[in-house]
């Protein structure tokens, strides 16, 4: 594999628009959490009449360079607070205390959606469960497509994403399209595209949910890296007790609320039973 | 625009489809341009002269009566009038035209340098000369530039009309209208063969020297053709006449409402054709749902996603338009060359017409792209990821 810190020189140039803002989180002496949220509630509307208490206000804070989890069995909520936390959705602002989220020490929910999408294409990066590439893209085109998002075009987007294929070891791969690449390889090249703009907070939702163990390993490898190497935050969301047992901190949920932090993690054995009967009932 | 080639049938269906609205656009425009030319030509011809024919029989403005020369005295007599020139007109093909969308091919006899040079309809000579004053008597043709593509003669060649033998001494560059297909002659060729045409008994008593079916009045400088009509209509027993007010009036409605039913149809197919943008569109669109979420959630702005797909509409409006282009244009040169021979030439693709069609598909399949894309670009990419 190639070395890291090689290829990140080579990144630095072109991700300068995300760079300029770094940093700015320390505010005198206290140095404030990347992401903060409070009083989040989001109901969703199924059909008519019935509406689902997705989250049913959470507190949440994430610090900068922490790489945490958050785990839960299914409805729990945990996906609809990473869509909050990623501006993919907005906290419900009726029935109840304000709701209020910051990210980099900026007030969010105020924002319009063309802010929002400025901010998701320059300061994060997202990996999901079933890669999510564009088919009819090249891994290499993929990769480079977060890079015009975020505003860098031209050679400096093709060095940048040759350089994130490199650091997840698909340099040789560039030119094939998703389905001429394994489900490792896939989300790979995932979460190259997730790290080319080298964006201070990555978001996973189930990252290694359609892998085998040994993938999911790498894929958690290579997160773990770049938390290091990068210094990036990141938040994912996982059903696997093992993969919450390698991060930082582990946020749990149940019914739309964050559990106490005393609480033990449950062994990867009862988490994956817990949810299968939840799925079947 | 990879994505185009993804769903291969459909949007080969839509391109179809817009295809042949531009074809017919193509196909009905280059006919409308060719009728507007016959039109525009005859206008011009008619601008500032009066035509005056026998009152017992005029066909499209060409007299088929004979007149006396002594009429022309009389005309020339009326104050306003410059200049009288007699003409011979008639059908080439003696036993009169076939149906034909196009003008048939005619034989005009006059008196060369009798304008005075108040004639200000252009001819261009690509072959040869103009007749001259001193052709009369002799059997000479000038020739129109479809006539002489029709029948391969040029100057030197010999032309057979109503069996008589003319030399060719000229050939006109194409004007788009009568000319083309009319084989100029000295009036005293055209009297004799338009005497020769007629009942036996009736051709013993005229002298050919004594007709003409058209007398073409110039007026004096500064003198109204309209009111020089009037004139000789008032004056003048059993003459009817025309003019360009009269010719536009009488031919120019009725090209305007055939070129209307033409353009129509075209505009018809062509408002099927962008249906099917809009639905090869919504279609498209619903099945790329998903991977149109990736794009929002990576932080592809709506702006952006309008501008993919509203591009992606264009290009099909784009290719069909040019395929229909193309088609037509092959159409109507293998029509035009089919139809030569018996002198129906019916169309003229112009640069104009090109353009128009292709442009108007482009804008067109953009237009029908546009309510689709925003559409999808105000998807929750949330729920657009989970879709499918």
């Amino acid at each position: 594999m190639t070395d890291v810190t090689d290829v990140t020189v080579t990144a630095t140039a072109t991700t300068q628009t995300t760079a300029t803002t770094r940093g700015s989180t320390t505010t005198g002496d206290r140095t404030m959490p990347l992401l903060e949220g409070r009083n989040l509630r989001k109901t969703y509307r199924l059909g008519r009449t019935n509406t689902v208490n997705a989250l049913r206000g959470v507190d949440v804070a994430i610090e900068a360079g922490e790489m945490v989890a958050i785990i839960g069995p299914s409805g729990s909520g945990k996906s609809t607070l990473m869509h909050l936390l990623g501006l993919l959705h907005g906290p419900d602002l009726n029935h109840g205390p304000r709701p209020e989220l910051s990210f980099a020490g900026q007030p969010m929910v105020d924002l319009g959606e063309g802010e929002r999408t400025r901010i998701r294409a320059r300061e994060m990066g997202f990996v999901f469960q079933d890669f999510n590439l564009v088919p009819t893209l090249t891994a290499l085109e993929n990769v480079g497509l977060a890079c015009d998002y975020a505003g860098v075009r031209g050679e400096p987007a093709r060095q940048a994403a040759l350089a994130a294929l490199a650091l997840v070891g698909l340099e040789e791969r560039a030119g094939h399209r998703p389905a001429e690449l394994s489900g490792g390889e896939q989300q790979r090249v995932a979460l190259a595209r997730s790290l080319v703009n080298r964006p201070r907070l990555i978001l996973a939702d189930e990252p290694t949910g359609n892998l085998d163990s040994e993938r999911s390993a790498e894929i958690l490898a290579l997160l773990r890296r770049s938390n290091l190497a990068e210094g990036q935050t990141i938040v994912l969301v996982t059903h696997d007790a093992e993969v919450a047992a390698a991060c930082d901190r582990v946020i749990r949920m149940r019914d739309g609320r964050i559990q106490p932090a005393a609480s033990p993690v449950p062994a990867a054995e009862t988490l994956v039973a817990g949810d299968r009967l939840l799925a079947t009932a | 625009m990879r994505d185009l080639g993804r769903r291969k049938l459909r949007t080969t269906l839509t391109i179809l489809g817009i295809t042949i609205g531009i074809w017919a656009l193509v196909v009905f425009g280059s006919m409308a341009n060719k009728i507007n030319a016959l039109v525009e030509g005859g206008s011009t011809y008619y601008e500032g002269k009066v035509s005056v024919s026998d009152a017992s029989g005029s066909a499209g403005g060409f007299a088929v009566a004979p007149m006396s020369l002594s009429v022309a005295d009389e005309i020339l007599a009326i104050d306003g009038v410059a200049v009288v020139m007699p003409d011979v007109t008639m059908l080439m093909d003696a036993e009169g035209a076939s149906m034909s969308m196009s003008l048939p091919p005619m034989i005009a006899g006059s008196l060369a340098g009798a304008d005075e040079g108040r004639e200000t309809f252009p001819l261009n000579y690509a072959q040869g000369r103009a007749l001259t004053p001193d052709d009369e008597g002799s059997s000479v043709t000038v020739l129109g530039a479809d006539l002489a593509r029709q029948y391969a003669v040029g100057v030197g060649d010999t032309f057979t009309i109503r069996g008589v033998e003319f030399q060719v001494v000229g050939v006109l560059e194409p004007t788009l209208t009568a000319p083309d297909q009319t084989a100029m002659v000295p009036l005293q060729a055209a009297q004799e063969l338009f005497v020769a045409s007629l009942p036996p008994m009736i051709r013993e008593s005229i002298d050919p020297a004594t007709i003409a079916t058209t007398l073409t009045v110039y007026p004096a400088d500064g003198v109204d053709p309209e009111v020089v009509a009037d004139r000789i209509e008032a004056r003048v027993a059993g003459v009817t006449t025309m003019t360009g007010k009269d010719f536009d009036e009488q031919i120019g409605s009725a090209t305007a409402i055939f070129n209307a039913i033409l353009i129509g149809i075209a505009l018809i197919s062509l408002v099927v054709g962008g249906l099917s943008v809009v639905n090869t569109m919504a279609m498209s669109i619903a099945e790329r749902t998903r991977e149109i979420g990736i794009k929002r959630a990576i932080g592809g702005s709506r702006r952006r996603i309008v501008r993919e797909l509203v591009t992606e509409a264009g290009l099909i409006g784009f290719i069909g338009g040019a395929i229909g282009l193309a088609l037509g244009a092959l159409v109507v040169v293998l029509a035009n060359e089919a139809g030569r021979p018996s002198g129906n030439v019916l169309f003229e693709l112009t640069t104009g017409t090109a353009v128009t069609a292709v442009l108007f598909s482009t804008i067109l399949g953009a237009i029908a792209g546009f309510l689709p894309a925003i559409h999808a670009a105000r998807l929750d990419p949330v729920a657009a990821l989970r879709y499918g």
